[in-house]
């Protein structure tokens, strides 16, 4: 594998919660709680975790979206985090993200045309007649056509602003796109269309994804790596296929066990886990998935565990695996 | 497994009445469920499921309109009901669980109140009885300490557990149909996977037929014994499950099936099925897929497709396997 393009080291980000008359701090939402991964060049590295574990908010603090309490994100070997404004705008070319509700991420108000050439004016990257042979290639490189390039968005359907999405995400030909959710509002027929967009640009253009869902057949048809996230954490990483096959965590265990796999009929080996979710707030000390866990032991409730290798490339975090 | 029919819809039509034009949301269906069986309905959004369910309960609002067919219910036409009939089967012989858990439960009223309130319009139990009942149900759809938890709110309640009131409420008059519209869609996969299990054990228990409408393919297959596949207001295919996910003949349905990523196949592409799902305001003549179909004829674009048998439980509605178009004269 090549060297990593994005390296996340012990990343945390708390939202406070305040309360009482002076509106002190009384608790906070542990929403990143100490992630580290790497994202190799050319490859796709998928998050997985059901809703609240902290996935939209580590690609928004890894992009530097919004403010980190914590930790280092490195860029190519720089410190994002340690970026000024002024240079923290150059890097931002290189990384772009799509977003999971391609109807209130784009301006009513502004044509498709409008919509691609924002960052292209923003970053000056082109002008006049130069400016609209990019934008005529971006609007057919997803798909489109140019005659829709004065349309607004609501003259488009689901799948089509989601192409709009990744044109303009493509507009600063960033080497890094950061995916959250890009068709789990889409039509079941029409997410085939995008994903295998994805693929293509991924090929033509080399670029490194990290892809962000809760879908896990989707997360391990688009990745090399997938990453589990539970509770603000990461608790398994591992190569896709090694993951699926082979997964070393309880909760990784129980999630994948729990996907209906269409045509195989009633499951019966299914792992119900007990109870759900728990609320980022002020969580326990010890694993947070041990009052679910089927296997918790009482160090489970105590200590963290580590995040450490088991096999090339394997990570989990898991007193059993010691 | 009796093969006795529960319920039964002819050529129902549901359309609505917009400034636009007229939407066929649900056209021309006909389809039954026999008694203790799980159909599975399948469909992409606006392709008239939710319609359809709403229509055999009477539930649909002006612009909308059941402007033809029959639904028999138990050997009686529920068209010809009036409303206060209508009031008794509704929550009774026929109940339903909605998408949303949240937000199909009142606010302002306890989770057990609600389900005391639908126990009290459909059954005669003394009020004494009630709260029993309540926690039974409660403890039935497995939600933990139902005597302290039914004095919660909904909004004390997480999602998968407003899911399980709900199922609670719906079963709480022992209902001869359950209608379930996309019981799991808004849950996370953890929380789906108790709440299939759940659905599969009071299956196996209180032998509840159930029309069970979803898009997921997956948790389709966990429940049903048969499944129809709609595509823009009308029926394509409908077979038992195996056949479906083994020998789907309609190239919707065929395409639908490989065009998801599955957790079990490793496939580099998936296939693709151009354009979108067609909007069903004034929908062009004949078969609403062939725009997007990769077998489209030129019959296709002119006559509708009729709902043929095509082997043994199983029919499609497709030209590819009708060898003679639907003739007027009578055998």
């Amino acid at each position: 594998m090549s060297e990593p393009l994005l390296e996340v080291i012990d990343l945390k980000k708390h939202f406070p919660i305040r309360g009482g008359i002076l509106l002190r701090q009384v608790a906070a939402i542990h929403a990143v709680d100490g992630v580290s991964f790497d994202v190799k060049q050319g490859e796709t590295l998928g998050l997985v975790g059901e809703s609240g574990c902290g996935k939209t908010t580590l690609a928004r603090t890894t992009l530097r979206l919004i403010k980190t309490d914590a930790g280092e994100v490195r860029y190519m070997g720089r410190d994002l985090l340690k970026l000024s404004k002024k240079e923290m705008r150059k890097v931002r070319l290189e990384m772009a993200m799509i977003f999971q509700d391609p109807y209130s991420s784009l301006n009513p108000r502004m044509t498709l045309a409008d919509i691609i050439s924002e960052p292209i004016d923003i970053h000056g990257l082109a002008k006049g007649a130069e400016k609209k042979r990019r934008i005529i290639e971006l609007v057919k490189r997803v798909g489109l056509a140019p005659f829709h390039m004065y349309r607004y968005p609501h003259e488009f359907s689901g799948g089509q602003k989601q192409r709009i999405g990744i044109a303009r995400a493509l507009a600063g030909n960033p080497k890094l796109l950061v995916a959250d959710e890009p068709v789990s509002s889409l039509d079941v027929s029409v997410r085939a269309q995008i994903l295998n967009l994805l693929k293509d640009l991924q090929e033509e253009l080399g670029l490194t994804y990290l892809y962000i869902s809760h879908d896990l057949s989707t997360v391990k048809h688009m990745s090399d790596r997938v990453g589990v996230m539970y509770v603000g954490k990461l608790v398994e990483l591992a190569p896709a296929k090694e993951i699926y096959n082979n997964p070393q965590h309880p909760y990784t265990e129980a999630l994948i066990s729990a996907i209906p796999i269409p045509g195989r009929g009633a499951s019966e080996k299914r792992i119900i886990l007990k109870g759900s979710v728990p609320t980022p707030i002020d969580p326990p000390p010890g694993c947070r998935f041990n009052p679910r866990c089927p296997y918790s032991k009482p160090i489970c409730a105590k200590e963290d565990p580590e995040f450490i290798e088991v096999k090339d490339g394997h990570f989990v975090a898991c007193h059993l695996k010691k | 497994m009796s093969n006795s029919l529960l319920l039964s819809i002819n050529e129902l039509k549901t359309y609505f009445f917009t400034s636009e034009g007229i939407v066929k949301a649900v056209d021309e269906v006909c389809l039954g469920i026999n008694k203790g069986e799980v159909l599975g309905l399948v469909g992409e959004s606006g392709c008239g499921k939710s319609t359809l369910a709403l229509s055999i309960i009477r539930l649909i609002r002006p612009p909308g309109k059941i402007v033809g067919g029959e639904i028999w219910f138990e050997g009686e036409d529920l068209l010809s009901k009036s409303e206060g009939e209508m009031r008794k089967i509704r929550g009774g012989e026929i109940s339903m669980i909605f998408q949303n858990p949240m937000s199909s439960m009142n606010p302002l009223h306890t989770v057990g109140s609600q389900i005391a309130e639908a126990i009290e319009l459909h059954q005669d139990a003394q009020k004494h009885e009630l709260k029993a009942m309540v926690v039974d149900m409660l403890h039935a759809v497995g939600i933990p300490d139902p005597l302290r938890r039914m004095e919660d709110y909904p909004h004390e309640y997480s999602g998968g557990m407003c899911q399980r009131a709900m199922t609670a409420m719906a079963l709480s008059c022992n209902p001869k149909l359950l209608i379930a519209d996309e019981p799991t869609t808004n849950l996370d996969v953890t929380i789906q996977a108790q709440i299939l299990e759940l659905m599969k054990r009071l299956r196996r228990e209180l032998g509840t037929s159930v029309l069970l409408i979803g898009h997921n393919l997956g948790v389709i297959s966990e429940l049903c014994d048969k499944v129809a596949v709609m595509y823009g207001g009308k029926l394509v295919e409908y077979s038992d499950l195996t056949t479906i996910f083994e020998e789907a003949k309609h190239p919707y349905t065929q395409a639908l099936l490989e065009s998801i990523p599955r957790l079990d196949i490793e496939t580099e592409r998936l296939r693709i099925i151009p354009g979108t799902v067609p909007r069903l305001i004034n929908p062009p003549p004949g078969c609403r897929f062939y725009p997007r179909c990769e077998y489209a004829k030129s019959i296709c674009s002119k006559e509708e497709p009729p709902l043929t048998e095509i082997g043994q439980g199983h029919s499609a509605a497709c030209f590819l396997y009708t060898s003679k178009r639907r003739t007027k004269s009578p055998t």
